[in-house]
């Protein structure tokens, strides 16, 4: 049966009252990643495109990221959770993968934010489902938070296809790799 | 005296059971009735309030069900491994402590034979028992702080203190407990020791103000955990008054964790200037 509150035995953990831990600590820790990641990956973007004409779309979007980590780093000292161990590896890759996607051309850049953006949007859907599942009450902060960060999400999905991301060389491939990447990225920060 | 037939997947709860009659007729009537009637009543099913666990403590979390006056099987080895600590100077982290243990809680001897032989279970749940101390130790401090009657300590003092205050408690076990470091290191032991370990010292950074959510955040546990295993075995082989040699020892070793935060963040800015420093050749030269 799901953990309930871990205290006596597990000596010294100070457990907020009646959460979830398990559970709560995969969805900061991954989420964390998750926005750093996405921040690496707008900042390759802008070391290679800052100047072209998407430079201030791209710079826009990376700033609500870096809200968006802003967040989840405030989040994570609140719950006590830990980072997941492979940030300094999400830094590199992100910002290789950013830059990577941008030297493809404006297109190519986009194309690649509609793919991370479509796999995070879908990834805190799911998130909302499991908190949905287990107490909307005790977690409403939580799955406001999430909520919000979806929707935003979603929008950048949408700005990715308005500057023809579809246009990209080799969209669907790119775009699936990407998403597969992202999916092995979620499963590996959950639980490292 | 049990008067049904237990079937052997029982034998913890006939066991406890027993014990739980031996001192339920030192406990008050009322009570002593009523778990007697319960027991009776439900020869074959599992007493209500105990979880479905082994008859093992388990130390990576599990918190025990208390109703009411009815205490578990969980609690009742609680009670006899404090009780059984009194004898640990005497005895080592043995059987024998926690038959005496039980002993004194006018318990049959017999109940030892709830746990391991080795004394696994008498030293996780010390070590357990100090972890709590510290943190309610720390969080008390915290308090005080908070409302503005106590300074609040620089980094190293802080942690200085709470690895001394946490090796303190050791004291009074000291002549038996590299015996004790040893049965933790056994194989079956080590998820539930490391895991004690690693939650304190994640305390102690908490309590010190840690709020990195970096890869720092790994960092400064590792060094913590360095710091705190190396000044317990030299606590082992010091025979200094009080102790001294061992707080010297913490003192430069923290020190020198301090020293290597900032050479890190030395090393970190000489860094970046020289990445600046390059990309302004490569624009030049571009250009």
């Amino acid at each position: 049966p799901a953990g309930g509150v871990s205290l006596r035995l597990c000596s010294t953990r100070v457990a907020l009252e009646g959460i979830n831990k398990p559970v709560i600590d995969r969805i900061i820790r991954v989420d964390h990643a998750g926005e750093y990641g996405a921040n690496r990956i707008y900042a390759g973007q802008m070391a290679v495109l800052g100047r072209s004409s998407v430079g201030p779309i791209i710079r826009q979007m990376w700033n609500q990221e870096k809200d968006h980590l802003k967040k989840f780093d405030e989040l994570m000292v609140a719950y006590r959770v830990r980072p997941t161990v492979l940030l300094p590896f999400w830094n590199v890759a992100g910002f290789v993968l950013g830059a990577g996607s941008a030297l493809l051309g404006k297109k190519g850049a986009m194309a690649c934010t509609v793919a991370v953006e479509e796999s995070i949007s879908d990834h805190y859907n799911s998130q909302i489902r499991t908190l949905m599942e287990e107490d909307p009450e005790k977690y409403k902060e939580l799955l406001q938070i999430i909520k919000q960060f979806r929707d935003d999400e979603r929008e950048h999905h949408d700005i990715g296809l308005e500057h023809d991301a579809e246009a990209a060389p080799a969209y669907s491939v790119l775009k699936t790799a990407i998403q597969l990447g992202c999916k092995a990225a979620i499963f590996l920060s959950e639980r490292i | 005296v049990v008067r049904c037939q237990l079937s052997s997947p029982q034998r913890p709860l006939q066991a406890s059971a027993v014990l739980r009659r031996v001192s339920d007729e030192q406990k008050k009537e009322p009570l002593a009735s009523s778990s007697q009637q319960q027991f009776d009543s439900h020869p074959t099913d599992p007493q209500p309030e105990q979880e479905p666990q082994g008859p093992r403590p388990s130390y990576t979390g599990q918190g025990g069900q208390e109703s009411e006056d009815y205490e578990s099987e969980e609690q009742l080895q609680h009670r006899i491994l404090t009780a059984a600590l009194e004898f640990v100077p005497e005895h080592g982290w043995t059987a024998e402590a926690i038959a005496e243990g039980a002993k004194t809680l006018g318990l049959s001897v017999a109940a030892a034979g709830m746990f391991h032989s080795d004394g696994s279970e008498l030293i996780l749940h010390f070590v357990s028992q100090c972890n709590t101390k510290l943190s309610e130790l720390l969080e008390q401090e915290q308090k005080l702080v908070q409302l503005g009657e106590a300074e609040k300590k620089p980094t190293d003092q802080f942690l200085r203190d709470a690895v001394e205050a946490r090796l303190r408690m050791l004291i009074p076990y000291i002549e038996k407990w590299p015996q004790a470091l040893s049965i933790l290191l056994l194989p079956h032991n080590i998820p539930s020791s490391l895991n004690l370990l690693t939650s304190m010292i994640d305390d102690i950074w908490h309590y010190a103000g840690d709020q990195s959510t970096d890869f720092n955040w790994y960092t400064r546990r590792a060094v913590l955990t360095g710091i705190y295993n190396t000044t317990e075995l030299v606590m082992m082989q010091d025979s200094s008054p009080d102790f001294e040699d061992t707080w010297r020892f913490l003192e430069n070793r923290v020190a020198d964790a301090m020293n290597m935060g900032d050479t890190a963040n030395q090393v970190q800015s000489t860094g970046e200037a020289l990445v600046q420093g390059l990309m302004g050749a490569a624009v030049t030269v571009s250009n």
